[in-house]
């Protein structure tokens, strides 16, 4: 029992790294034990596959954090990356000289970020939001619309398959397919190899540490030492920067398009990836391998959740948050320990207290973590049949049937509506004519229904003067749906004019009369019921 | 030579005075309307209520003039609230539930009927606003009793608060389309309604903060906690307060929003206005690391950020676009409060002085 509390006290500063990394194989643990489909290492591998951006971006928001700043700007910059190389590509630029100008960018964006808060004393927080609107802003001037990348250079980069050679003679004899990773993982990790050279092994990175070390207390003893500390920040935003637009590089392979709605809100799973790493949001202790695991934490919570089936996407949001709490939680209570070891002249009653609070804390976090157990195993059981594996991928979307939507509206069709994706990833398109005939179909079955043809004429009323649709209010907005969302695609003839409108629910960029028609639409529709 | 010292006096009075920079800088934004925008000025009177640009830019604002009163509070304790925008969303789901449960029947489809509504209004406010003054205190109790600093511990409702508000509304957008919770964000009297609201919740605040210690206590607090320890205030209940009164705040803005729109959506309702109340706070000239605080200068600060947004509108500057405006706004507004210019402009007091004398 000594023993184990003397490795403990040796090793304290390793506790949240290992903590973590613990989790993460406890997570992965059960799900493999719950989920066959998990113990497929592609699975595995997949979860690096998935999140090969959010980690290059949260090693750069590591030094920053070391460095006791914050960085709010990634998500911007990612977004900005994306649409601005896709555009690039659509004009028929070289890709390389456009991804070596995308690195520049980002270069450049973090050091007027960091010349901003180093010069000008700006708060780190302030400065980094303004580069954030100020990105996101400009990915509309460049594209209103999702820009799609179709150059064969960033296709290959993005599709080529890298085999895992021990896990390929492994795959063969089991007859299964070969397991891989991507490109842009390998450049992840070669990146987490330098910033762990450059964190712990050089100057510059003894520098981070002892301008955020103290909790962030410690950068005028940095600058009374003598150490760079106003070059030291300057770099760690332009490195940071620099993440931003190869995460950005990366999710335009990932999803092979651009527009300036991506990523929205990223910046917070990037931080709280790096605070579940075991890095303190005040500075000057933390590791960058521990990121790592950080991120993969959110990763497997996001796997889990995809393959309960029965929980929906915002609930890794409130799981990340609740991780989030438990380990700043911990890591409170070992600074406060640290604190009171340092302080001699602690009364035995602040003692008494900061017992009390670190039991609170830690009571806390047990009850959020008894709870999510609760919700996962009360769900298990309660969808005891979905013991088929889903595909871990979100899926596929079917591509909007464009050409067939046209030839409907042609041949005398008012409205074509066409869904996709959803829980079950249909594929339906349904057609409405002014004489009252609705016909559907999804590739498999087909149905028909008779309206009024005073109804249809009421509707297209509605939907034209009521929901604005012929006027800019109602704009095509196009993202990848959530895994339980929808995509649905529009068509509208009305009084010789036509319009084809895009959206997708379950994210912020619908409008809101889009909304409205769907609504409007939905229940005159036949039901569609085949096999999935 | 006595005028002169007199004169720069006044000078250094006027620029000394923590409203002179908004001032200024919402002066400076409603001349640019003044000459490029025209008619921007002009206010309409339709049946007894008054219409016009400058009144859209009190009734839009109103949201971030809420938002702006509890932030003030919280920065002037040296803190920061980062989940008043998921406040606001929890809020608005919770309301909008109460008022149309159909959409936890998984049923995208909604009722028309704008009498209809489950529960009745004010139980539909006053549940929502529990609901929201319930987040402020636990933002209270993990800063004030917990000791985590202000933006982490505010970061994990920011992060899980949006789901919470999805997990309420069964991730669906829903209709409301109860006529009289409209009139909280759509009615007139006169002016806007939600005018009014602002208005009565600044005067309470105002009453309570600086008609009592209370002013006092949160600016100790901010200034040096220690001290304040020291010298007899309780900080942790001082944190408990304006974290529990922004909270409120922030259910209020959420239930304005939402009955403006018509609709509780949990993934756009309040979706980045804490970073516009605490720009509007910090535009107010209360300094991020607490201290002094000024609750009118933070309602400039608010219009100054919606005077923005409206002449960019009135432009014909695309929705996203502003972003990229505000943030070229915003670095002005930084440059405008840094040091340099501001010792360069109550300089100028000072030089003439020299050179007269």
């Amino acid at each position: 029992m000594k023993r184990i509390a003397d490795f403990f006290e040796k090793n304290r500063k390793f506790i949240p790294l290992m903590s973590t990394a613990v989790l993460a194989l406890i997570a992965y643990g059960i799900g493999a034990y719950l989920f066959v489909g998990m113990r497929n290492p592609q699975v595995f591998l997949n979860l690096f596959r998935n999140t090969s951006f959010i980690l290059i971006s949260a090693i750069g928001m590591t030094f920053v954090i070391l460095t006791g700043g914050i960085d709010l700007s990634v998500s911007g910059v990612m977004a900005l990356t994306a649409t601005a190389s896709a555009v690039l590509l659509r004009e028929g630029w070289n890709p390389w000289v456009v991804i070596l100008l995308m690195l520049a960018m980002g270069m450049s964006l973090g050091a007027i970020m960091g010349s901003f808060i180093v010069k000008l004393k700006v708060q780190p927080f302030i400065a980094t939001l303004a580069g954030m609107w100020f990105a996101r802003g400009m990915c509309f001037f460049i594209s209103d619309d999702a820009v799609q990348i179709t150059d064969p250079t960033f296709q290959i980069i993005g599709k080529t398959k890298l085999l895992i050679p021990g896990l390929m003679e492994l795959s063969v004899g089991q007859g299964t397919a070969a397991p891989f990773i991507t490109i842009p993982v390998v450049v992840a990790f070669l990146l987490l190899i330098i910033a762990i050279y450059f964190a712990h092994y050089t100057r510059f990175g003894r520098t981070i540490y002892a301008i955020g070390g103290n909790e962030g207390r410690n950068e005028q003893s940095a600058r009374l030492m003598g150490l760079p500390v106003d070059r030291t920040k300057f770099l760690v935003y332009t490195f940071n920067g620099f993440c931003s637009a190869l995460a950005g590089l990366s999710l335009a392979l990932f999803v092979e398009s651009g527009h300036g709605l991506y990523a929205n809100g990223f910046e917070l799973d990037v931080i709280a990836s790096v605070v579940m790493g075991g890095t303190m949001l005040t500075g000057g202790s933390g590791y960058v391998f521990g990121t790592l695991f950080g991120v993969m934490v959110f990763a497997l919570t996001q796997a889990l959740i995809q393959f309960i089936g029965s929980l929906s996407s915002w609930w890794t949001k409130i799981v990340i948050g609740a991780l989030t709490l438990i380990f700043i939680g911990v890591q409170t209570a070992l600074a406060n320990r640290r604190s009171h070891r340092q302080n001699t002249q602690t009364t035995e009653a602040a003692l008494v207290a900061r017992r009390k609070q670190q039991r609170l804390v830690f009571g806390l976090g047990a009850i959020v973590v008894l709870a999510i157990v609760a919700v996962v195993s009360i769900s298990r059981f309660g969808a005891a049949s979905s013991t088929e594996t889903p595909e871990i991928t979100q899926c596929v979307v079917a591509p909007f049937r464009e050409n067939e939507a046209e030839t409907l509206i042609k041949d005398g069709a008012v409205i074509v509506y066409n869904r996709t994706a959803g829980p079950l990833c249909i594929d339906e398109l349904f057609a409405i004519y002014p004489d009252g005939r609705v016909i559907g179909n999804d590739g498999v079955a087909s149905v028909e229904k008779q309206l009024d043809p005073a109804e249809v004429e009421n509707l297209l009323t509605v939907i034209s003067v009521d929901h604005n649709w012929f006027t800019n209010e109602i704009y095509s907005t196009y993202l990848n749906p959530c895994r339980q969302c929808f995509a649905h695609y529009i068509n509208i003839s009305y009084n010789g004019q036509e319009k084809a409108v895009t959206g997708v629910d379950g994210t912020t960029a619908m409008p809101p009369g889009y909304a409205f028609a769907l609504a409007e639409i939905r229940p005159l529709l036949p039901e569609l019921n085949s096999a999935p | 030579m006595k005028r002169n010292t007199n004169r720069s006096f006044t000078w250094s009075r006027i620029t000394n005075n923590r409203l002179f920079f908004p001032f200024v800088a919402l002066s400076l934004i409603l001349l640019f309307d003044f000459i490029f925008i025209p008619g921007f000025f002009s206010i309409e009177n339709r049946d007894g209520n008054l219409y016009g640009s400058l009144i859209d830019i009190f009734r839009n604002g109103s949201t971030v003039m809420l938002l702006a009163i509890g932030m003030t509070l919280v920065i002037a304790t040296g803190g920061v609230d980062l989940s008043v925008g998921a406040i606001m969303a929890i809020a608005a789901s919770v309301a909008g539930i109460l008022m149309n449960p159909s959409a936890l029947l998984n049923e995208l489809f909604f009722v028309t009927d704008p009498t209809y509504t489950f529960q009745p209004l004010w139980v539909v406010i006053v549940v929502a606003l529990l609901v929201s003054l319930v987040c402020g205190v636990w933002n209270g109790v993990l800063v004030g009793y917990m000791r985590i600093q202000p933006m982490v511990a505010t970061l994990i409702l920011m992060i899980s608060g949006r789901g919470i508000a999805q997990l309420i509304t069964n991730g669906l957008r829903v209709q409301i389309t109860y006529k009289p919770y409209a009139f909280i964000g759509q009615g007139w009297i006169v002016l806007p309604f939600s005018l009014y609201i602002v208005a009565f919740i600044f005067a309470l605040t105002w009453l309570l903060t600086r008609k009592t210690a209370i002013a006092l206590f949160i600016e100790s607090v901010g200034t040096n906690f220690r001290s304040s320890f020291f010298s007899g205030i309780d900080e942790k209940k001082i944190k408990l307060l304006v974290y529990t009164f922004c909270g409120l705040c922030a259910g209020i803005a959420g239930l304005v929003a939402s009955s403006n729109v018509k609709t509780s959506d949990a993934n756009n309702i309040g979706l980045t206005t804490e970073l516009d109340a605490i720009l509007a706070v910090v535009i107010g000239g209360t300094a991020m690391k607490g201290g002094r605080f000024s609750l009118f200068a933070s309602m400039i600060g608010a219009l100054v950020m919606q005077a923005i947004t409206q002449s960019m509108y009135a432009i014909g500057v695309p929705a996203f676009a502003l972003q990229a405006i505000k943030a070229v706004v915003v670095i002005f507004v930084i440059l405008l409060y840094s040091e340099q210019v501001q010792v360069f402009v109550r300089g100028i007091g000072g030089s003439t002085k020299r050179v007269k004398s």
